[in-house]
């Protein structure tokens, strides 16, 4: 090949230019469309605290979130809307027992109440960033086709929809379908009745003191009733 | 060797090697914690996340560790002059061994600043841009007293700067967690796709020019064109780490597009050299470094070139993004990118510092092939865990341990190669460090 010595050159210094130019001009107006796209108006001194939090104990390398760090463990971008501000709590302040059944366990690491509101904050900040729709497995546009079909062939209703909507599967199991930190609901009508389930939902302590469940506060008693119907009819 | 300063290499060589060992030992402890259930007591102390910032800060000191050494060994050489000053480059050596240390030991008891793979502290980051600085100036200085420049010395001390520079982008505190994460790949793939590629390959046509003769107007000349590809493709290809991370949606074009082509200077680097392997206007002495030097090319094109491929796309990468896939791809790239490369400046040095200008071959050729065939199974390993795990939990929406289960097997598998792969390294550590002597020497012409 007929290349020169100064062609290989200018080579170098075209390729190196163009390549960085365009990468400094996006950069800049990265900068500039960052602030809407993840809505740094909320960013307040709590959900910076939290981000001290989370790198104080390291989470990341267990962790991933927006997809980055350890594979070690599930990914925090959308924790806040998976399992709530409850949820994380339970997780955080007691691992071993939540974790408990699991074959894959999470440190203790004391945090103090104030260290995981301040975590919260910033979950809660993070799980609002526009990620073009990542990660797939909580898309709202993209339900995961095994609970697209369970929703579609049961005869699930209000109650099912909720069950989905609210966060359930990311703990409970039905179907192969969901989470392992909590039992499988299936058979879950055989041990309970009916207002007792509704009742767990919302205040699991007062019907089993032993369950690590969140309270799900956040559910109306009409909610919970649907739930529960939902529930009895996996029998 | 003809210059006493070349000495200076031995102990970066020496430490790097068993840093090198240290580091698998902690990846085979990953491994275990991967699909066995470990006691919440020993959780509580050690867990995945120390071990794991160990390894992958193992596994960046001992690349950088080996580049120094390899910038010191072939310096001298190249500017026809001794080190600028030697003692500099022996403290600074204490210096980084030290910090290591501390940073390691500071893992065990939390001192960590939670930035994986940049997790030393900032008091360290000090210490660490102090040395980096100096030896920089050792490096300058050593080519400005000889008067002598060549393309080589200007890559490499291009991509020395350019490496240290990167670097500060990762000591500051983001409030901003995309812009964080933003600046974090100005270090991390900015380094292995940019600054490292520049300094790698410089050392890489150096020891070429050594090894096959070939005129050194003909290497340089292709040095350039890798550098003006790698370059072009890699700064803008910094995009495909910002699909996202909240960044704007032009990011995949972007992205996709100057990544899709990053394949092509690893791809001519390899053709460039099988074809200066061809025209060789030397014998044929120390074949080892051949085997590295032509195993390392094409296993750089496998690891980071179609594996990295394979998921870069957006399309493929918004199911494959944070999953055992990028475990994969990180293991091949790395050991072939680097780890190859370092192993054959030692393979290259070590020998001929310890006065030993041909060594036997046997035990550092059956190493050779143990580690790069036992990388590769541990590298379709994982890959087929992180298929497995975008299939089931970001096509079908399985829990994320439900998936782990399914994954299980594959990471006993993992354990397994990575046993195999210490074999071969703890061979090659030893080999290098106490080489024994042809058993025939060949005269020289």
């Amino acid at each position: 090949m007929a290349l020169t010595q100064k062609g290989a050159k200018s080579i170098l210094w075209l390729g190196t230019l163009s390549s960085l130019i365009l990468f400094l001009i996006l950069t800049v107006d990265t900068h500039r469309q960052v602030k809407v796209l993840t809505k740094a108006e909320n960013l307040t001194d709590q959900v910076v605290q939290g981000k001290r939090v989370w790198q104080k104990y390291n989470c990341n390398d267990c962790h991933t979130i927006l997809g980055f760090g350890g594979y070690y463990a599930p990914d925090m971008t959308k924790v806040y809307k998976r399992i709530g501000q409850e949820g994380i709590r339970q997780v955080v302040k007691k691992p071993d027992v939540v974790l408990a059944s699991s074959w894959r366990k999470m440190p203790q690491q004391n945090l103090q109440d104030k260290e995981v509101d301040n975590l919260i904050a910033f979950f809660k900040w993070v799980s609002e960033i526009d990620t073009n729709d990542w990660p797939p497995q909580d898309s709202g546009k993209l339900p995961p086709s095994a609970i697209r079909r369970l929703m579609a062939s049961a005869s699930a209703g209000p109650g099912g929809a909720l069950f989905k909507e609210k966060g359930c599967f990311s703990c409970h199991k039905i179907g192969g379908v969901g989470g392992d930190m909590g039992p499988s609901m299936e058979g879950v009508g055989k041990k309970y009745e009916i207002g007792q389930l509704a009742q767990y939902i919302r205040d699991p302590t007062s019907v089993n003191p032993k369950s690590n469940m969140p309270k799900m506060s956040d559910l109306t008693p009409e909610q919970a009733q649907q739930i529960a119907q939902f529930l009895m009819g996996l029998k | 060797m003809v210059y006493q300063s070349q000495k200076v290499a031995y102990p970066y060589f020496a430490l790097a090697l068993l840093l090198f060992l240290l580091q698998i030992v902690l990846g085979l402890w990953l491994a275990i914690n991967y699909f066995t259930t470990l006691p919440q007591g020993l959780v509580n102390v050690f867990p995945f996340s120390t071990a794991r910032a160990m390894h992958t800060n193992l596994l960046v000191l001992w690349l950088l560790l080996g580049f120094m050494g390899g910038t010191y060994y072939l310096l001298p050489d190249e500017t026809k002059s001794e080190i600028y000053s030697p003692k500099l480059a022996y403290l600074l050596f204490v210096i980084f061994a030290l910090t290591g240390v501390v940073a390691l030991v500071g893992f065990l008891f939390g001192w960590n600043q939670g930035k994986p793979l940049l997790e030393i502290p900032t008091p360290l980051d000090i210490v660490v841009v102090i040395g980096v600085l100096l030896f920089l100036y050792n490096v300058a200085m050593t080519m400005i007293q000889a008067k002598r420049w060549t393309a080589i010395q200007a890559c490499l001390l291009g991509g020395l700067i350019f490496l240290a520079v990167l670097y500060l982008f990762g000591i500051p505190f983001y409030q901003n967690l995309t812009i964080d994460w933003y600046y974090w790949w100005w270090v991390i793939h900015l380094w292995v796709e940019g600054a490292w590629e520049l300094v790698a390959a410089s050392i890489f046509a150096w020891v070429l020019i050594k090894i096959t003769g070939v005129e050194r107007q003909v290497v340089e000349k292709w040095l350039y064109v890798e550098i003006g590809l790698f370059l072009f493709t890699g700064i803008a290809g910094t995009g495909h780490h910002y699909y996202w991370l909240g960044a704007p949606r032009y990011w995949l074009w972007v992205g996709g597009i100057f990544s899709a082509l990053e394949p092509l200077p690893i791809l001519l680097m390899v053709i460039d050299t099988m074809r200066h392997v061809k025209e060789r206007k030397v014998e044929i002495k120390n074949r080892l470094v051949w085997t590295y030097a032509i195993g390392g090319a094409f296993y750089h094109l496998l690891g980071a070139g179609l594996w990295g491929f394979a998921h870069t796309l957006p399309q493929v990468n918004y199911y494959t993004h944070g999953s055992q896939v990028t475990v994969s791809h990180g293991h091949l790239a790395f050991f072939g990118a680097y780890a190859m490369l370092n192993l054959m400046v030692f393979y290259f040095a070590m020998p001929r510092l310890r006065g030993m200008e041909e060594h036997a071959e046997g035990r550092g050729k059956f190493a050779f092939w143990t580690m790069v065939s036992a990388m590769f199974c541990l590298g379709l390993a994982f890959g087929v865990a992180g298929v497995v795990q975008s299939y089931l939990e970001r096509v079908l929406g399985f829990g994320y341990m439900a998936t782990q289960e399914q994954m299980r097997l594959w990471f006993a598998i993992a354990f397994f190669c990575g046993l195999g792969f210490l074999v071969g390294a703890v061979v090659t550590v030893y080999d290098l460090l106490f080489p024994k002597p042809a058993l025939r020497a060949v005269p020289t012409r």
